[in-house]
């Protein structure tokens, strides 16, 4: 791309005789939106989200106008939450399943097929009214789930249909699996919004950048729900577990778009934080993870700070989740040997442009 | 945080696949998720696979979004 701005991460490994003893992150370019935003009215604002972040645009927005409505401390219907709650789910699943085309089931036509089918079919499902299902919405089910069967699909615990390509990218997976050494593991909830949220109206600088808490930098998205979700750790955090994690939320999202359901997710899907003084802050639970906005309104209610805070930020951080995944891991010693690293870089989100590095290193 | 790109398509290639130009510069690129793509069409693209379809005037003001993004932005490549 011709575009002069950093639009990939930089992955690079030092290696001593196969084992990494080094991670280095370089981050992509963050629009700088209190600067893109100066000046502009809100409409044209709520436009200009969807340019810059078209794969998430919909928890984009929400995020923004639900931090500006509690900067203004506006009360917002259940209809309006529960409406605004769907979008997010919806474009979560069509992320996810997106990433599943384009970590593992790429130039298989078939899958695009199957994939394009949910999406189509699960938007049909949600913009039909519950009083009003007739053959469209019947007609809409059987089409996802004839897509979801062709996918691998078996139930909602993520272990596809033998033979079938989920099946297949499992065992790649599992085939090429690295060797990774023993990390800890924490996980960015609900529960760690308000102290993110001070963070970022403190002003510093850096932390949407580098964010911790307390040096802290948990893992966010879908491993994470998934762990929090099962309150547990015995799970190995490889690609092939993260993968099965995926597929299993892809069929519940269904599930609970198709029954209208929102609210049967997990807590904190949409959160709102009013701090009063014009100052609002609100948190969506993305495909990715986290995502938190702030802003700050004038006494005539114009925007004067804007600031967020991506999932990607915590996942891709130099001392994050992936660096941790990835060190002391041991590579092997084939021609197939990125395959395995490329594969838990992937298992972070499938849909990242990065570009991977490794280089020996003499040993000390 | 990742940005799409929006691109013109050039040429639909057998297998589901496309050139696109991006502000002048030509790239192969997956069209499986996108349905009903021809030639002249815009998409947006990430990670080389067309996400959606959108309309010129469109594709115009976000490149041009994107060109003021690059203006602005601290950590940018010359």
């Amino acid at each position: 791309m011709s575009l002069p701005f950093r639009n990939e991460v930089d992955v690079t490994l030092s290696l001593v005789g196969g084992v990494v003893v080094a991670v280095k992150i370089q981050p992509r370019a963050r629009p700088p939106l209190a600067r893109l935003f100066a000046g502009k009215p809100l409409t044209s604002l709520l436009d200009m989200l969807p340019r810059l972040f078209s794969l998430c645009a919909a928890a984009h927005q929400v995020a923004f106008v639900s931090a500006i409505e509690a900067a203004r401390g506006q009360e917002v219907s259940l209809a309006t939450r529960c409406r605004r709650i769907i979008r997010v789910l919806l474009e979560r699943l069509t992320e996810l399943l997106r990433g599943l085309y384009v970590g593992h089931l790429a130039n298989d036509i078939a899958s695009a097929a199957a994939i394009r089918g949910v999406i189509e079919a699960t938007s049909v499902l949600v913009g039909t009214d519950a009083a009003a299902r007739g053959p469209a919405h019947q007609e809409a089910r059987a089409q996802a789930e004839t897509a979801f069967t062709c996918l691998g699909f078996s139930d909602q615990d993520g272990t596809p249909t033998e033979g079938t390509p989920l099946a297949q990218a499992i065992a790649a997976l599992e085939e090429n699996a690295l060797k990774v050494a023993a990390a800890e593991h924490t996980f960015l909830s609900v529960a760690d919004d308000l102290p993110v949220v001070q963070r970022m109206f403190a002003g510093d600088t850096d932390f949407c950048d580098y964010p911790d808490l307390d040096r802290r930098v948990p893992e966010t998205g879908v491993w994470a729900r998934d762990m929090i979700r099962h309150q547990s750790s015995a799970k190995r955090p490889e690609p092939a577990e993260r993968l099965r994690a995926r597929i299993a939320e892809v069929a519940r999202l269904y599930a609970c778009l198709q029954a209208h359901d929102p609210e049967a997710m997990e807590d904190g899907v949409l959160v709102s934080y009013g701090s009063g003084h014009g100052r609002g802050a609100a948190v969506v639970e993305c495909a990715r993870g986290r995502l938190y906005y702030t802003v700050e309104l004038d006494r005539e209610g114009q925007i004067t700070r804007v600031e967020f805070l991506a999932p990607t930020e915590w996942n891709f951080h130099p001392r994050g989740p992936l660096v941790r995944s990835l060190q002391g891991a041991m590579l092997a010693e084939s021609r197939a040997r990125q395959d395995g690293v490329r594969a838990m870089i992937g298992s972070f989100d499938p849909c990242v442009g990065f570009r991977l590095n490794l280089r020996e290193v003499a040993d000390a | 945080m990742c940005l799409a790109i929006p691109a013109e398509v050039i040429k639909v290639l057998p297998g589901e696949m496309a050139i696109v130009s991006v502000d002048g510069v030509s790239m192969e690129i997956s069209i499986a998720l996108t349905e009903d793509v021809v030639v002249g069409d815009y998409v947006l693209v990430h990670v080389g696979h067309a996400l959606t379809k959108i309309d010129p005037a469109e594709a115009e003001r976000t490149l041009d979004l994107l060109r003021e993004f690059s203006g602005v932005g601290p950590e940018l490549h010359p």
